[in-house]
């Protein structure tokens, strides 16, 4: 039986699409993975597990996908460049196409002093764009960098990340025009607050033409109260939260402020709906994966297809 | 140049703690211009040591001398003759040095007062930057004379990351956002264009590739 | 330990001056007062601005004996050669974090940054700065 990817196939088909973020555990505990997966099934196409984020040490990438497949899910394979060379790299897609995993999504990753083990050696060997054209290339041409051929290619949907936030604002969608030349074919963006900025990135994309080339996912973080509001704001680099909306949450009591968070991110996602070129959202409730299922009904994407 | 800063004074006087007779050796290159190993900075530790000797009731006799490079046999050679008459030498030059020194005289002791740090520029009275890694495959042509490898903490060949926000780096507000500089001096100089092409990975063997690296050019021998 | 005692017990504690000569013209006679009455226990050295003071000048003065260093500059924003006594207080900080790094007190080594106003000899400046000092600790340097 062949083993296809429920992302891919949802946009090929003109649906709008749904996917989500797991956290893996700081532990070899499956049961928390499962569980996570439980929660999400149904609700979303596909579910992404990131890859030592913020270069904090965690069960990894590919053990929790596997985990999550055998509950059912769609997984999307996080592969970062700050921890493995491109040995590692070429080698873990073969395997994780070898286990069925057939999504995968390349970033440079966090950069390694942000995380519990800043004394390690940030490897770095390739960056996030290199590798969109490397899996491309193992896919579609069946061979690996340096020409070697592969007995069987990676069978592997691939996606790439986008800041409309980060700057220099020009350049940004450049740089996405870069990743879907390299091979990019569904793009996963950064978590969305200033949707006027927003709006004014997608024009930009549009003007040359990319949201025909790639499927572009929104990103969505639901907050969780004013202070994560304000944290987000200060300390997280290249994410842009308005005044406005800190000021939204700290208008509400503490104890309302959850409800206000998904409220907020409804009508973001409301709005995404009607941007020409998002082609769906990618929600990222890291340890609120519970949000998720209402989050998806009150945004009327129930059921998925 | 290359850079380098002083070891801490608990950590070089623990080296030379078995010696009688030491001989602190500066140099008067890349180590005299970033003010940690020239001939001043050889004097302020010597008198150091002798103050810290007295202070604790220890022998020991520091004799001082600065050669123009620590790191070139013909001048290396001025320690012959000198070197033996001590138990242990000093350097207070780079890695290079220390190691050259110790290649001329495999029977002394040489030891490191330095820390080599960098090769970078002086950027101003007092501030040295660092801004090339030796890869061995140059191609600041490509990135208008700003080392992506260097300057861009994730050595991104096709950047800017996500994280560079008002042209900062995300590991350091302080840090300037490399392929933000890129891009503004591309734009500067008119070549924008460059930024199209997807870079290719670097070739990392031409500098961690079979251990320590080597150029022989016969021409130049004697 | 103030003037007087220090007259007493000439050989207690040893002084050096470095001082800029643009504070008193006359430096090189008005000295002679307190070299006269201190004997050995003080040393001036008269600089072109307090400026050209080096680290290592007020390590040797430590390390030939010196209790306590002084380096006495002109008023702020008075230097004739506009930035010299800038430079003379960060080379005075560097050379106190030297020796703090070897255990002795940064305080052996002070900075007195002169006043505007009234015109001073060298020794009556000296005189002053002595009177208000309180009990520095015996140089260690001298048990050897």
């Amino acid at each position: 039986m062949k083993i296809y990817s429920r992302l891919k196939r949802v946009l090929e088909k003109g649906h709008f699409a749904v996917t989500a973020e797991c956290g893996p555990p700081k532990g070899a505990d499956p049961k928390v993975i499962r569980s996570k997966g439980k929660i999400l099934k149904g609700f979303v196409d596909s579910v992404n597990v990131t890859d030592n984020q913020t270069g904090v040490v965690r069960l990894s990438s590919l053990a929790a996908c596997v985990l999550l497949k055998k509950e059912g899910l769609d997984p999307v394979l996080q592969m970062t460049t700050r921890d493995r060379n491109r040995i590692a790299l070429q080698s873990d897609i073969l395997g994780a196409a070898a286990l069925g995993i057939r999504n995968v999504l390349c970033l440079s990753g966090d950069h390694q002093s942000f995380g519990n083990q800043p004394q390690a050696k940030g490897v770095f060997d390739i960056d996030s764009v290199q590798l969109i054209h490397i899996f491309r290339q193992m896919r579609d041409t069946g061979v690996i960098l340096g020409g070697d051929k592969l007995s069987v290619p990676p069978d592997v949907f691939i996606g790439a990340v986008a800041n409309p936030f980060a700057d220099p604002f020009d350049f940004r969608v450049v740089r996405l025009g870069k990743k879907t030349t390299a091979g990019a074919e569904f793009i996963q963006t950064q978590c969305i607050y200033n949707l006027k900025r927003f709006d004014e990135w997608m024009k930009k994309v549009r003007d040359l033409g990319l949201h025909k080339k790639v499927y572009i996912l929104g990103g969505i973080t639901p907050l969780k109260s004013a202070r994560m509001a304000e944290y987000m704001s200060n300390n997280v680099a290249g994410m842009d939260v308005p005044d406005e909306m800190i000021r939204r949450m700290k208008s509400v009591p503490a104890g309302e402020q959850r409800k206000e968070g998904l409220k907020i991110a409804a009508e973001t996602i409301q709005a995404l709906k009607d941007i020409e070129g998002v082609h769906g959202i990618h929600i990222m409730a890291i340890e609120w994966e519970e949000a998720v299922p209402q989050l998806v009904e009150t945004a009327g994407l129930l059921p998925r297809p | 140049m290359i850079t380098a800063e002083r070891k801490p004074l608990p950590e070089i006087k623990e080296m030379i703690a078995p010696y009688r007779k030491v001989l602190l050796v500066g140099c008067g290159s890349c180590v005299a211009e970033c003010a940690s190993g020239g001939e001043k900075e050889v004097g302020l530790l010597a008198s150091a040591l002798r103050i810290d000797a007295k202070m604790h009731g220890h022998i020991i006799d520091i004799k001082e001398i600065t050669l123009d490079r620590q790191c070139v046999y013909e001048f290396i050679d001025q320690l012959t003759g000198i070197a033996g008459q001590f138990d242990a030498i000093l350097s207070l030059g780079c890695g290079a040095g220390v190691q050259a020194l110790a290649d001329t005289f495999p029977g002394i002791i040489i030891l490191p007062a330095l820390n080599t740090t960098f090769i970078g520029q002086t950027k101003d009275a007092g501030l040295w930057i660092e801004n090339c890694r030796a890869c061995g495959d140059c191609k600041l042509s490509y990135f208008a004379a700003v080392c992506p490898i260097t300057r861009c903490a994730k050595g991104l060949f096709n950047g800017p990351c996500g994280g560079s926000q008002n042209g900062k780096c995300e590991v350091d507000a302080d840090v300037p956002c490399a392929w933000q500089l890129i891009i503004e001096r591309l734009e500067k100089t008119g070549r924008l264009e460059l930024l199209q092409n997807i870079y290719q990975p670097v070739d990392w063997s031409r500098q961690l590739g079979k251990g320590p690296r080597k150029i022989h050019r016969e021409d130049q021998s004697a | 330990m103030g003037l007087d005692a220090m007259t007493q017990n000439k050989n207690e504690l040893n002084i050096v001056v470095f001082f800029c000569e643009q504070l008193d013209l006359n430096q090189d006679k008005n000295r002679r007062v307190l070299e006269k009455e201190l004997g050995t226990s003080i040393k001036f050295f008269p600089l072109p601005c307090s400026g050209r003071i080096e680290p290592l000048h007020l390590m040797r003065a430590i390390e030939a004996g010196a209790d306590k260093v002084f380096l006495i500059t002109c008023p702020e924003g008075a230097c004739r050669y506009r930035e010299g006594n800038l430079r003379a207080e960060k080379r005075l900080a560097f050379t106190q974090g030297l020796i703090e790094e070897i255990g002795l007190e940064k305080k052996r080594l002070e900075l007195i940054r002169s006043k505007g106003g009234a015109e001073m000899t060298i020794h009556e400046r000296v005189k002053e700065i002595l009177k208000r000092e309180e009990n520095v600790n015996t140089s260690p340097l001298k048990l050897q």
